[in-house]
């Protein structure tokens, strides 16, 4: 965990077809497979409804860091290919209530991101959504989820995970909670200061992480540091109701999540700090004037979780057919 | 009147008014002296010309004017060197020689780029006049090794990387005129990015571009959040384009034509001024820093009533840079009536400017908004602007002789420059200020708190 730089090697990601046929690669991708059906088996067990996600549409989140967003021709007009499936999550608790689906995403990340080894172009996030839901609810379904996921882990598939060496810790809920001002404070007490209002840059992020010996979360992220769907507090504007868990360890971002933006005049106020003409958002906002219901959610990365589970270097190893910002490959 | 004989008026009428605005604007802007600079670079500085030459000559101040203005100009306020100059003995003691006005450092950090001069090249968008000479002025800007900016909706118009008109550079083209001429640790690119060009991601597509990137990691890149400009504001970008181009980017912008349906050459085409309160900009200019934490992030305002509390978001949110675009701002298009009545004069923007300063609020501040020669730079430094942008200047010197021409308007200007800080006994720029400026008006050396020189 104490490499620098998380860059796959030259040539490796060209030659996945090889590298999945490795007996080690195979354990990862039955974990893998194992921390999906827990998933599930957590999440069915709790009432909710597994969707097909979308993968096209008119928009997409808006609100990732950097990246671009993949746009394809549609019978002559723009399409993008889902950054996250946030806007239809909020569609789709308007009608079951508890939903959730394992939704592959595309962000064209910045080359920056190639040495992390906590980004990938292409990746499967499970993205759940609660109608009614408070943030702190939405909270402890995360934690809940995390807690049982790992349980299993250790649990069922002990001697899988005996292969990687590795000591799993994240059982014991409830995690550490930590406001955004906390965790600034922290980082400037190691002589890490993050300017205010701004996400905690992926190195900083890194270090915090390393600073844990179980998951946490950051709650309260301020107003422009993330998506304009995370809800603002009304008694404290410029406070979002939102948070990040954390894997401890280095590992960094298992999850973000929040209470959502539901109405119409504040999402289109909101919007225009995406510097977008609304316009653009035309179905998305046609259906908060019609109304929908107040809802929390969040959305755990698959590959993070793999790589956090098996204790692996990077994010690279927890797919077989890996996508890193630049380079080309199967 | 007969129909033929309406039609003749009209073209006659036409054809007068077009040369009326050509003329005005040779009567009002310094054409000629920006050409002969372009020519001759520092040449061009001594007012000789083939009847006077040195030795022949007897010169002095100008005293007339050439237009009554209707609104105060930095033309309004002079220079006072001093006799007694402690700066020139501490640069003596420094050099242990006098110094010259050669001994002037002129390098200003201007909103996180290192520039040899007070100067950037103002933002130019996607009208055709800017467009089609972008190369050689990307490349005059970047050997003289000051930043440039790039104005909206040129990617969206004429393609990011693959050309939407074959004559015409696209806008990666544009962008390495520029980067691929610098060399040294001097300049910077400043990227805008309108409503209409953050439907297509413009700057996700440049923060993400791998031919880009080793730019953004030298810290050369910076993107600007164009809130209006000097000679339109409240209002969004204005252009003509071809019934082609209109019918694709339909979508985009608005076109009061629908190019479906009306058949004519060219089509009005209009992007959105765009809304803002202070909460939404604030948000903006945060996620900005969040979605490109290595890109420096610039402001451009228009003159409007309100620049101080702009200043203010923007010194709180440490904004690498403000520039402040006044009123007589070039434009490639813009209705007369919105030149005419809408917005502050520069110098007005200016005293905004000073007034931040009094406050103690730290952010650049760039000043344009017709301003073409060096008293201009070295007057809004005075008063308290940390560089100037000129726009139309470079325009003329790319058409007298493409980048060389850019080039020798530069040296020209970097020679009035020296000149006029080292006579006021300084030889850094930063060391510029208001005590070396008068005006000759009174108002308005009551205004800017600056003394009025017959008093």
């Amino acid at each position: 965990m104490s490499e620098p730089d998380g860059s796959p090697p030259p040539d490796y990601l060209r030659t996945s077809y090889r590298h999945v046929r490795d007996p080690r690669m195979q354990k990862v991708l039955r974990v893998q497979a194992a921390l999906g059906s827990a998933i599930r088996e957590y999440l069915d067990g709790q009432g909710f409804t597994e969707l097909l996600p979308p993968i096209i549409g008119p928009v997409a989140d808006p609100g990732v860091r950097g990246a671009k967003q993949a746009t394809i021709n549609f019978y002559g007009r723009e399409y993008k290919v889902m950054s996250s499936a946030i806007l239809y999550k909020q569609m789709m608790a308007a009608s079951l209530g508890k939903i959730y689906f394992f939704s592959p995403n595309v962000r064209l990340e910045p080359l920056e991101t190639a040495s992390t080894g906590r980004h990938l172009v292409e990746f499967v996030q499970v993205d759940i959504e609660e109608a009614g839901a408070t943030y702190g609810d939405a909270m402890r379904r995360a934690e809940d989820l995390v807690a049982h996921v790992t349980g299993r882990a250790r649990g069922r598939l002990g001697k899988e995970l005996a292969a990687f060496e590795r000591r799993l810790n994240g059982g014991a809920a409830p995690y550490e909670r930590i406001t955004y001002d906390d965790a600034l404070r922290i980082l400037a007490d190691h002589g890490k200061e993050v300017p205010y209002g701004v996400e905690i840059p992926w190195s900083e992020e890194e270090f915090l992480s390393k600073q844990f010996h179980e998951p946490f979360f950051i709650y309260d992220y301020p107003r422009g540091s993330r998506g304009f769907y995370d809800r603002e507090h009304q008694d404290r504007p410029g406070i979002l109701k939102d948070f990040d868990l954390l894997y401890p360890e280095g590992y960094g971002e298992a999850i973000s999540g929040a209470e959502r933006e539901y109405e119409y005049a504040k999402v289109i106020a909101r919007l225009r700090e995406t510097g977008e003409n609304p316009s653009k958002y035309e179905w998305y906002l046609d259906m908060l004037r019609e109304g929908i219901p107040p809802s929390s959610g969040f959305g755990i990365g698959v590959e993070r979780l793999t790589r956090y589970v098996c204790g692996l270097k990077a994010v690279w190893e927890a797919r077989p057919y890996p996508k890193v910002a630049g380079v080309f490959s199967p | 009147m007969s129909e033929p004989l309406t039609k003749l008026f009209m073209k006659v009428a036409s054809v007068r008014s077009a040369a009326a605005a050509g003329r005005t604007f040779l009567e009002s802007y310094p054409v000629d002296e920006i050409v002969q600079k372009a020519k001759y670079g520092k040449e061009a500085l001594y007012p000789f010309s083939d009847l006077d030459e040195y030795g022949r000559a007897l010169l002095g101040a100008d005293i007339s004017l050439k237009q009554a203005t209707r609104f105060s100009t930095l033309d309004e306020l002079v220079l006072l060197p001093p006799i007694f100059t402690p700066k020139r003995l501490e640069k003596m003691t420094d050099l242990g020689r006098e110094p010259y006005f050669s001994d002037v450092d002129l390098e200003t950090n201007i909103g996180g780029f290192r520039s040899r001069l007070p100067l950037t090249l103002a933002s130019m968008g996607s009208t055709e006049v800017a467009h089609s000479q972008s190369p050689h002025l990307g490349k005059g800007a970047a050997e003289a090794g000051i930043p440039m900016g790039l104005g909206e909706n040129i990617a969206t118009v004429w393609g990011y990387a693959t050309r939407q008109k074959a004559s015409m550079p696209t806008f990666k083209q544009r962008l390495f005129a520029y980067l691929d001429h610098l060399h040294g640790p001097h300049g910077g690119v400043v990227i805008q990015q309108s409503v209409e060009d953050a439907f297509d991601e413009l700057w996700n597509k440049v923060y993400t571009d791998p031919d880009v990137e080793p730019f953004v990691r030298k810290g050369l890149v910076a993107f600007e959040v164009k809130l209006g400009q000097g000679a339109k504001p409240g209002l969004g970008g204005e252009t003509k384009v071809s019934r082609e181009v209109a019918r694709e980017l339909k979508g985009k912008y608005y076109f009061p034509d629908d190019p479906d349906k009306v058949d004519q050459d060219l089509y009005e085409r209009h992007s959105a001024p765009g809304t803002f309160t202070e909460e939404i900009l604030r948000g903006q200019l945060r996620s900005l820093r969040n979605h490109f934490p290595r890109a420096r992030i610039w402001i451009k305002a228009g003159p409007f009533r309100d620049l101080l509390p702009l200043f203010r978001v923007a010194s709180q949110e440490r904004i690498d840079a403000v520039l402040v675009d006044g009123k007589e701002g070039g434009t490639g298009m813009s209705p007369v009536i919105a030149l005419k009545d809408l917005g502050l004069p520069t110098l007005a923007c200016l005293k905004r400017i000073n007034d931040a300063r009094i406050e103690g609020l730290r952010a650049p501040f760039v000043l344009s908004g017709r301003l073409f020669d060096g008293g201009h730079v070295v007057k809004a430094i005075a008063l308290g602007a940390s560089a100037v942008a000129f726009g139309r200047p470079f325009i003329l010197a790319v058409g007298v002789g493409g980048a060389k021409g850019v080039r020798n308007f530069l040296e020209a200007t970097e020679v009035e420059m020296r000149m006029l800080i080292s006579s006021l006994g300084k030889y850094r720029v930063g060391d510029v200020g208001q005590e070396d400026i008068g005006s000759l008006d009174r108002h308005l050396a009551d205004a800017l708190n600056v003394p009025f020189v017959y008093a």
